[in-house]
């Protein structure tokens, strides 16, 4: 019979940080097939919504709870964003160095790396790769003020919302998110040059159904 | 961040006696600027510092009670007043300056 143990040696796990952002701009298709590195990123916060139950009564009891669809928004911080965004943010230009606001917003993707840590290696244990699909950033505001003092960069905030993706055998999803704890290590890597690049493959996000094909033996 | 020299540069520009992190045994002429690092602020983005900001600690020595140094210190960008004090029948003018 097992004994169950808390908080063992090399258990004490805790996640934190994030790092490796980057936008993925879709073609005229919609392939996530040109990524760009997002500098300055100090937060993403990850804000689900749905998944509520409605409760439904029969024979003067609780009958059953229905569950509402889940959808998946999160909120982007960063000192600064890469000019690709720019399209994502309502800006167009219609000619360099010219940009014009109110313009419709595109549906961009998005991957992030958060760290695990553990009570042996720190933020050294592992790190967990997130990946979004369908994204669209709401309007938000920029509050510039005067220099004083104190000198204090803007932290930009961008509300983000998602539409699914097809997943192969699954309900449709935005986010996928693969740890480097588990996941077969060349198969990771593999996956890492993909949406990070290198000297023959530009960055790309490659679809769920991808994803789930290069990690299946 | 900004280069301690181009710092210097802009203080000589306010005084030509302008002395960095100045040990005890000098022997400065007045009035004087004598300015040391004093702090800085570092802003966090992508796990890893992203922006540097260092703080110098200002001070005008002047003999003269109603010396025009200290405003033209104070005009600087990111300056601020810190405090004041006499010593050695000197005027001690302090300020905190991000550079």
């Amino acid at each position: 019979m097992a004994v169950l143990v808390w908080d063992a040696i090399g258990e004490r796990f805790y996640e934190t940080g994030v790092d490796h952002g980057v936008l993925y701009i879709p073609d005229v298709a919609g392939v996530y097939d040109n990524g760009v590195a997002w500098n300055g990123l100090t937060a993403v916060s990850e804000s689900p919504t749905g998944a509520e139950p409605t409760a439904q009564y029969a024979d003067n009891i609780k009958y059953l709870n229905l569950i509402s669809a889940e959808e998946f928004g999160f909120t982007i911080e960063a000192f600064t964003y890469p000019p690709e965004f720019e399209q994502f943010d309502g800006l167009a230009t219609p000619i360099v160095g010219v940009s014009v606001g109110q313009q419709s917003r595109g549906t961009f993707g998005l991957s992030y790396r958060t760290r695990v840590g553990n009570d042996l290696e720190n933020e050294d244990h592992g790190y967990k790769l997130h990946l979004v699909y369908g994204c669209v950033a709401s309007p938000s505001e920029k509050a510039y003020n005067t220099i004083s003092d104190t000198p204090e960069a803007i932290t930009f905030s961008w509300e983000v919302s998602t539409t699914p993706m097809a997943v192969p055998g699954l309900k449709p999803s935005s986010q996928l998110v693969i740890d480097s704890r588990t996941a077969d290590p060349t198969n990771l890597a593999a996956l890492e040059t993909l949406l990070y690049g290198d000297e023959l493959v530009d960055p790309a996000l490659p679809t769920p159904a991808e994803i789930i094909t290069l990690f299946t033996p | 961040m900004g280069q301690r020299l181009d710092l210097h540069a802009i203080l000589v520009g306010i005084t030509p006696n302008v002395y960095f992190q100045a040990p005890a045994s000098i022997n400065m002429q007045y009035p004087c600027l004598r300015y040391n690092w004093d702090d800085e602020e570092t802003e966090f983005a992508n796990d890893r510092p992203y922006n540097r900001r260092r703080r110098y600690s200002v001070t005008v020595i002047d003999t003269n009670p109603d010396s025009l140094i200290p405003d033209q210190v104070a005009a600087l960008p990111l300056c601020v007043f810190d405090r004041f004090y006499t010593a050695d029948n000197l005027n001690h003018y302090v300020y905190k300056l991000f550079f």
